[in-house]
């Protein structure tokens, strides 16, 4: 067995393994969810929900101008205010140009006396009795301001006169450094020489606005002190990355940090990332430790708009192709507001493209931070996407024939693919093939694709049927560890911190335990574990089950082999000896399935894991066969397990093996400009589907979240004066329910994926890749391009010469 | 033990039992026998009736979450755009935080806490579709839910989407809703058969 565990690999180029024949558990529909009924009934407990004794509330100040400067403030008023107990400064000495730590090596001023986006968190805090007391005190703070220019747009920033948008942090030039890649141009073969070997060559331009991430819970945090110890409420991702924060922010030993993770209304990476959900934890310690009691952060549905996704981009586009279909070279030049990511990455790792250009230029804009909100690659889904519906739509051929064509990896076509799969132990399947042929017979695309713009429904609208593909995600990184123990009725205990944001990974995890230990599924739970902790990486982030099914297959091996040690060995006390539960047997005679133990070659002859781990002296009083008293020997089996898969999940080599297909329908109205989204079929090679419940929640509600930001979901500035007007869930539209139409949930599993089981994750693939499903299906139904987002009615209508 | 004669303060008639006194007071003389402070209102919220102090501005939400403590309304959009606060209100779903404490006195509330304890299938079906993710919404849906359920106990499915269609989920779990609802639909018409018989 200790083979077995060691057979696990290290390398996240490799397989797993160790796959089991026979699945008993993982993969079966009907595992009952653990946090379903206390989700459903309202019993889950998110921070927003806790209330601790004497605890205060803290509330800051926002910004009314997208770029100015603080020259006086008096906050007298706000003092004075019954119920007020500590107003904090920007020119506190505490906290007087100062800068934190935070997530990912950034940093950020802790309270700044300026401001670079209206509604920042700035200039001052306010701690009061109730969330109402500290929002009527920060009404009261008078403040003189600076009022600077701003800009919105990032070639205005860009341009040779545009003054500074934010110069406290970047007093030379609103153009950034890049964050995720080293330079600015990224290039793969000779795009010079692949557009002299194109039959034609064609060139358009998209965008997409900034759009952001309202969360369901609006986020907040707790902090209390009891004497150096501080304990943390978060409504976090990351949560163990707090510990380290804490340490660097006040100096006190990370084990002097308790975290506690409730559960996560929302997150989406997101404000996960984004500094100011990190700076306001700092300043409530900080108040916490000036006033002597537990206080508590929260921002208000305003406050919550305070960043986007780092897709905020402007981009040209030149793709050379040959008439057979081949492309040849693809050229791009991007702009983004504030943070971006590699435009051009996706030609290179999903396809043969041999050549590859991508430019990129990142501005300083009047907005909020943008970062990864559900993945961080919507810029090279949102290109590749848009250059393959363009490239198929001008030979006039058929998109999903377009992208066999190109599938591939490197500027190496699928053969090359396939030779990866071989060295490194893959099933060799052709992934892109196999879904492009259950989504087109879903959706029934033979029939019902047609050349753009001519075919009018009966009710008058014009009917579009699209198709997208893309491998979005395959990253499996980071590390994790968690613990098995069972107890002495041989029920097991996953121990381990759960920083959950709804993935169903608290069941899958457990589902793994049961799996690879033989017990029933019921018979596992997981126990949260957040005071010292031990983090499964990234809890709920976005290498989940793909890393941390190894962390739990691995305690589940260790405790196995625990478990039936055990069962095989003589216990020696002072007067006497205890016999095994299978005596002369070795432990590889022996197995466990159902939790029961049994005899390999004669399972008639078997014993619950129960009566295996059971007290093995009992009570000395009462002649129970359990004693909870003190002469108890309690339960031997306690495992626990680390694993690490990788750095970046991007290594240099490391290929995308697994592929997705999305078609869909539209009906748009060539009137109003309004397009409907009658169907959508998501087709996703997960490679193993571990629930397959929960990969179909992640198709669903993927869908809905693209469909939203495809179409409506987009901050809107006031061009005059740079503020925010649509701060709240009326004006900022993301899906409802009747927004979509029909979805089909279709899954692949060829065992390709990089994760635990040949698992690929899910939960950022459709959200990301859906969020352009609409653009080539809109160009079916009018003939038209619409390929700056969101297709809003407007844009539509614009399109067709009627706005 | 010696009877207590209680007399009525405005006829003068007695009664052998305090209780028998308020009944009096209240259908002859059209008044409470113990006038209640200013402010307090008497709720009946998932079957437990409570006597709360509210002051004119607190909302039904803030009252049922943080004065009662049930967790299963949830503060979502702050402006009665989510449906995540939803609870039933004398038989019909409200906006919890678009309520004014004040103006339910008297009143009936169903929560999705009093739903789950008198074991509605509703919840069960909610779990076994995987009705949530994050699930901070998830209780709105249920309430909204059952309130279809109470008026329409045989929905269609494009009447489950039409009531629904005021909750908000960011996870976009919207279809399986559906199932779990009409599910549960069919589960009380069977279990409403049996009965009959």
């Amino acid at each position: 067995m200790s083979e077995e565990i060691k057979e696990m690999p290290d390398n996240p180029m490799e397989r797993d393994k160790y796959i089991p024949e026979k699945f008993n558990v993982l993969g079966k529909r009907g595992n009952k969810r653990i946090d379903g009924l206390r989700k459903a009934s309202g019993k889950a407990v998110y921070t927003r929900d806790i209330v601790l004794p004497g605890m205060l509330y803290m509330r800051i100040y926002t910004s009314p101008y997208p770029n100015a400067r603080i020259k006086t403030m008096d906050t007298s008023r706000a003092e004075a205010l019954p119920g007020v107990r500590g107003v904090l400064r920007y020119d506190d000495p505490e906290v007087y140009n100062r800068r934190i730590p935070t997530l990912m090596g950034g940093e950020e001023d802790i309270l700044a006396g300026y401001a670079y986006f209206q509604g920042q968190p700035m200039g001052a805090v306010v701690v009061a009795d109730t969330e109402d007391i500290a929002d009527e005190a920060l009404q009261l703070i008078e403040i003189e301001w600076e009022k600077r220019p701003f800009y919105l747009n990032p070639k205005d920033a860009l341009a040779p006169d545009a003054q500074l948008a934010r110069p406290e942090w970047f007093p030379e030039s609103n153009l950034l450094p890049l964050f995720f890649q080293p330079t600015n141009v990224f290039a793969h073969g000779d795009v010079r020489k692949g557009f002299e070997e194109a039959d034609r060559i064609i060139e358009f331009d998209g965008s997409r606005n900034y759009h952001g991430c309202p969360d369901a819970e609006m986020i907040s945090g707790i902090t209390k002190w009891e004497e150096d110890c501080a304990e943390l409420w978060l409504h976090q991702q990351h949560v163990y990355e707090h510990k380290w924060m804490m340490n660097q922010w006040f100096g006190i030993p990370m084990s002097r940090v308790k975290i506690n993770a409730p559960y996560n209304g929302g997150m989406f990476g997101g404000w996960n990332w984004i500094d100011y959900s990190m700076v306001p934890q700092y300043i409530s310690a900080l108040m916490a430790k000036r006033l002597g009691k537990p206080v508590k952060w929260l921002l208000n549905r305003r406050d919550d708009f305070t960043f986007g996704s780092l897709d905020s981009m402007q981009s040209e586009f030149r793709v050379g192709f040959k008439n057979d279909g081949n492309i040849t070279a693809v050229q791009l030049k991007s702009y983004f507001e504030n943070l971006s990511y590699e435009p051009g990455l996706h030609f290179l790792e999903n396809t043969k493209i041999p050549n590859i250009e991508s430019e990129m230029y990142v501005a300083q804009v009047n907005k909020g931070p943008t970062h990864a909100i559900r993945c961080e690659q919507l810029p090279p889904s949102f290109a590749l996407i848009l250059v393959f519906n363009h490239v198929a739509a001008e030979l006039e051929m058929e998109p999903t024939e377009l992208a066999l064509i190109n599938d591939g990896v490197d500027g190496e076509d699928i053969n090359s693919l396939n030779e990866f799969k071989k060295e490194h132990g893959f099933p060799v399947r052709d992934s892109l093939k196999e879904c492009i042929e259950k989504g087109k017979e879903a959706i029934g695309w033979d029939e019902k694709y047609h050349p753009p713009g001519t075919k009018k429904l009966p009710n008058g609208k014009m009917h579009g049927i699209g198709f997208i593909w893309d491998h979005e995600w395959d990253e499996t990184r980071g590390a994790g560890m968690a613990a098995v123990i069972i107890q002495q009725d041989g029920t097991v205990n996953v121990i381990a911190t759960r920083s959950d944001v709804g993935v169903n990974a608290e069941s899958t995890y457990c589902a793994v335990v049961a799996e690879e230990l033989g017990i029933r599924y019921e018979d596992v739970l997981l126990r949260q574990q957040d005071d010292v902790h031990l983090p499964l990486m990234t809890p709920d982030g976005s290498c989940n089950l793909t890393t941390n099914s190894y962390v739990m297959k691995k305690a589940a091996k260790k405790a196995k082999r625990q478990l039936l040690e055990l069962a095989t060995s003589t216990i020696h006390l002072i007067e006497r000896d205890v016999p095994p539960a299978f005596p002369g047997l070795a432990t590889d005679e022996l197995d466990v399935e159902n939790s029961v133990v049994y005899v390999k070659n004669n399972p008639s002859v078997n014993k619950p894991v129960a009566d295996v781990v059971r007290d093995v002296q009992g009570s000395f009083i009462n002649k129970h066969p359990y004693a909870g008293t003190q002469n108890t020997t309690h339960t031997p089996v306690y495992a626990m397990a680390y694993h690490r898969q990788g750095r970046l999940g991007k290594e240099s080599g490391r290929q995308r093996l697994c592929r997705q297909a999305h078609f869909c329908e539209v009906e748009v109205d060539t009137e109003t400009g309004d397009v409907e989204v009658t169907r959508v079929v998501n087709v996703n090679d997960v490679g193993k589907a571990l629930c397959p419940e929960a990969v179909e929640g992640q198709q669903y509600g993927g869908t809905y979240m693209g469909v939203g930001r495809n179409r409506s979901e987009e901050h809107i500035w006031d061009p005059a004066t740079g503020v925010l007007l649509n701060g709240n869930l009326i004006d900022y539209k993301f899906s409802t329910f009747l927004d979509v139409g029909p979805i089909d949930t279709i899954i692949v599993e060829t065992g390709m994926g990089l994760g635990a089981y040949g698992t690929v994750g899910i939960g950022e693939d459709v959200g990301t890749d859906t969020t352009y499903l609409l653009h080539g299906a809109i160009h079916n139904a009018i003939g038209k391009w619409v390929d700056h987002g969101p297709i809003t009615p407007d844009k539509v209508l614009k399109a067709l010469n009627k706005a | 033990m010696e009877k207590h004669a209680y007399t009525c303060p405005y006829c003068s008639e007695t009664f052998d039992a305090l209780e028998n006194l308020k009944s009096h007071m209240l259908q002859a003389h059209k008044t409470d026998p113990i006038p209640r402070p200013e402010g307090v209102i008497r709720l009946t919220v998932n079957g437990e009736e409570h006597s709360i102090r509210v002051e004119p501005e607190w909302t039904l939400y803030y009252v049922v979450h943080d004065i009662l403590g049930l967790t299963g309304v949830k503060l979502f959009c702050d402006r009665g755009a989510c449906g995540a606060c939803t609870v039933i209100l004398n038989g019909r779903s409200v906006l919890s935080c678009m309520t004014l404490a004040i103006e339910c006195d008297g009143m009936t509330v169903e929560t999705a806490e009093g739903i789950a304890n008198k074991n509605h299938p509703l919840v069960e079906n909610y779990v076994k579709h995987h009705c949530m993710q994050c699930g901070y919404c998830t209780p709105g849906f249920v309430v909204t839910s059952k309130a279809l359920l109470d008026k329409n106990p045989n929905p269609s499915a494009e009447e489950v989407q039409q009531a629904l269609a005021g909750n908000l989920c960011r996870c976009g779990t919207y279809p399986q809703h559906t199932k779990a609802v009409l599910e549960t639909a069919q589960q009380l018409a069977e279990q409403g058969k049996e009965a009959k018989k």
